[in-house]
């Protein structure tokens, strides 16, 4: 018998007793990675293919697919306390992807008080945690903010959530809740162009890997209906004449220097790739751990990184996707070999073992944690090191 | 474009140890990669940490100009932000130093860079690569418009030489023998009748130097 413990937890996992084999979530699936045997007519769910978004989980009637991710357990009770604490009885529900900032929420739908709830997907959100916030917590109003349908990280994920709520909205009408109890709306976070600070060097035409980028009279030009807002060309670009919607330069330089002063000795700045690790809605790290989501490892900037060095930070951990899971093609490559550039230049002063690249996925979510935990590990040794020098 | 590569940091603490303030200009002309300012405030921050572990403090400012071989846009950008400096740090090439030494004749310049030559960027390989020896007295148009001046190690003028041997070049065998790239092109280009005429020496007159051209 196989030991247990060498068992890797996966995120995701079919539960065969309640299972009836109805293929709806081989149907769903945008990866492929959910299969019928010809032979057993079981199930079956390859994990390496699995991209952990949930959406089988939310489209499973026979509630038969595990997830440890936001599953409705943990929503629900994230919602309870959230209804609490915003004391609001409306609720927005928006992919990391589209609405990383709750101010911008505030002017996109008009609204000024709301309990929020960020999720990697609205398509992950079953039916009925929708229908449990209206009539358990008393929500008078959900807000869904998706990513536009060509840009949904998980392919599928935005369009079943938008005929979840029709479908609903319809059934909540029939119920006598009104009209258009769901909100539903889609945004996407682009790449905008300062063409006084272009120097026409060409790096974001060459390296977008959407060809959302091109030279027009010697300046860069963004094709919006290509952009994917993964920020590479943002951060290889050496006039700094690109800004990514919501994760602006300076906006995450002060988020650094917040961070920083606010971290516990030794203190380790995560830059993470959003995608890369699905944290708990009320997930409490460590106080000298603090993390900056990003909207992929491209976006990962080497001048961030020394900015947190300068700023007193002991370690930087850089965790992207595997680069076969990137949905940015080559944005986790990138991200690689720009960190690895800069822990040469860091190697002459000693502090490469500071700054570190690893690679996670969500659908093994114990790896993020072991990872920082290692880095941890890593840094504590680096500072005895020098404070016994 | 003028092609450089980045001092050991050493060297340049070293040479910055006298200063407590310093002014550090990227150049967005033709450096490669682009020196401009996201890369002087990345080594910016550096230099500043660097220095600290140092024991010292040192505070790094930064800006970044057009081109830094220009004397107009050097003076006109650079010396509004000297003033609260004791020194300058540029990313730029060796023109840029030399530039920012005449127009701002008062404050010490030093360089972050080491200027190797006039390069190629080859985006496929990442590579930059030499192409220009600005010898004065360009061959190109004999030569298919690859210059053996520059690339072939013994800068021949009628090769290949005995060394070349299949393609490769006897000093590095790694490299393309640049007089079989070129034999090969003028013979696709069926120009291959240009080399019967045997180049005499080059004239090295041509290319007094320090050259001095008026514009």
């Amino acid at each position: 018998m196989e030991p247990v413990s060498s068992q890797p937890i996966v995120a995701v996992k079919i539960d065969e007793e309640h299972c009836s084999a109805c293929s709806i979530c081989s149907s769903v699936c945008p990866f492929e990675a959910i299969k019928k045997d010809p032979e057993t007519g079981k199930i079956l769910l390859e994990i390496e293919k699995c991209q952990t978004c949930g959406i089988c989980y939310s489209s499973c009637p026979s509630h038969a697919i595990e997830a440890i991710s936001y599953d409705m357990d943990s929503l629900a009770g994230y919602l309870e306390k959230a209804k609490q604490e915003y004391d609001s009885d409306s609720l927005v529900i928006m992919c990391k992807g589209s609405a990383p900032d709750f101010a911008e929420v505030e002017k996109l739908f008009g609204i000024s008080s709301f309990v929020p709830l960020s999720v990697p997907c609205v398509g992950r959100i079953p039916g009925e945690i929708l229908l449990r916030a209206i009539s358990s917590l008393g929500m008078k109003k959900i807000y869904m903010l998706a990513c536009d349908t060509d840009y949904c990280r998980y392919e599928k994920g935005s369009a079943v959530a938008g005929r979840r709520a029709a479908v609903l909205n319809l059934l909540l009408e029939q119920l006598g809740y009104g009209r258009e109890v769901i909100e539903f709306r889609r945004n996407s976070l682009k790449v905008k162009v300062d063409r006084n600070k272009c120097i026409g060097c060409g790096n974001c035409a060459f390296f977008c890997p959407f060809d959302a980028a091109k030279l027009e009279s010697g300046a860069a030009e963004i094709d919006l209906e290509l952009c994917r807002g993964c920020g590479l060309c943002v951060t290889l670009c050496p006039a700094l004449a690109l800004e990514l919607e919501h994760w602006e330069g300076e906006r995450l330089s002060s988020s650094i220097s917040r961070l920083s002063s606010e971290m516990r000795k030794p203190s380790i700045l995560v830059m993470r790739c959003q995608w890369a690790a699905f944290p708990r809605p009320d997930e409490e790290l460590d106080s000298s751990v603090r993390v900056i989501d990003l909207p992929c490892a491209a976006r990962v900037d080497p001048m961030h990184i020394t900015e947190a060095l300068a700023n007193g930070t002991d370690g930087v951990l850089i965790a992207a996707c595997p680069e076969d899971d990137c949905r940015s093609e080559t944005g986790s490559k990138e991200s690689h070999r720009l960190v690895a550039s800069l822990k040469k230049t860091l190697a002459q002063i000693g502090l490469e073992e500071r700054v570190h690249f690893c690679s996670v996925a969500p659908r093994y979510p114990q790896t993020f944690y072991e990872e920082l935990q290692q880095f941890k590990e890593r840094i504590e040794g680096e500072l005895s090191k020098e404070a016994g020098q | 474009m003028i092609v450089t590569s980045q001092k050991p940091l050493d060297e340049i603490l070293d040479f910055l140890s006298p200063y407590r303030a310093v002014l550090l200009a990227g150049c967005d002309g033709c450096t490669q990669p682009p020196r401009g300012i996201r890369e002087a405030r990345t080594l910016g921050q550096i230099i500043e940490l660097a220095s600290r572990l140092r024991g010292k403090e040192l505070s790094v400012s930064t800006t970044t100009v057009a081109k830094q071989c220009d004397s107009y846009l050097a003076l006109t950008s650079l010396e509004p932000q000297t003033k609260d400096v004791e020194a300058v740090l540029t990313l730029a090439c060796g023109l840029g130093v030399q530039t920012i030494a005449e127009v701002l004749p008062d404050v010490p310049v030093f360089p972050a860079q080491n200027t190797l030559f006039i390069g190629a960027e080859r985006r496929e390989t990442a590579t930059l690569e030499e192409r220009c020896a600005a010898c004065g007295d360009c061959i190109l148009e004999f030569t298919g418009g690859i210059c053996p001046i520059a690339r072939c190690p013994k800068s021949l003028l009628n090769g290949p030489c005995g060394g070349s041997a299949n393609g490769k070049c006897e000093v590095d065998p790694e490299k393309d023998c640049v007089w079989d790239l070129i034999i090969k092109r003028l013979e696709k280009l069926d120009r291959l009748s240009v080399l019967e005429e045997i180049r005499p020496p080059r004239n090295f007159w041509q290319v007094a130097r320090p050259g001095r051209v008026s514009e």
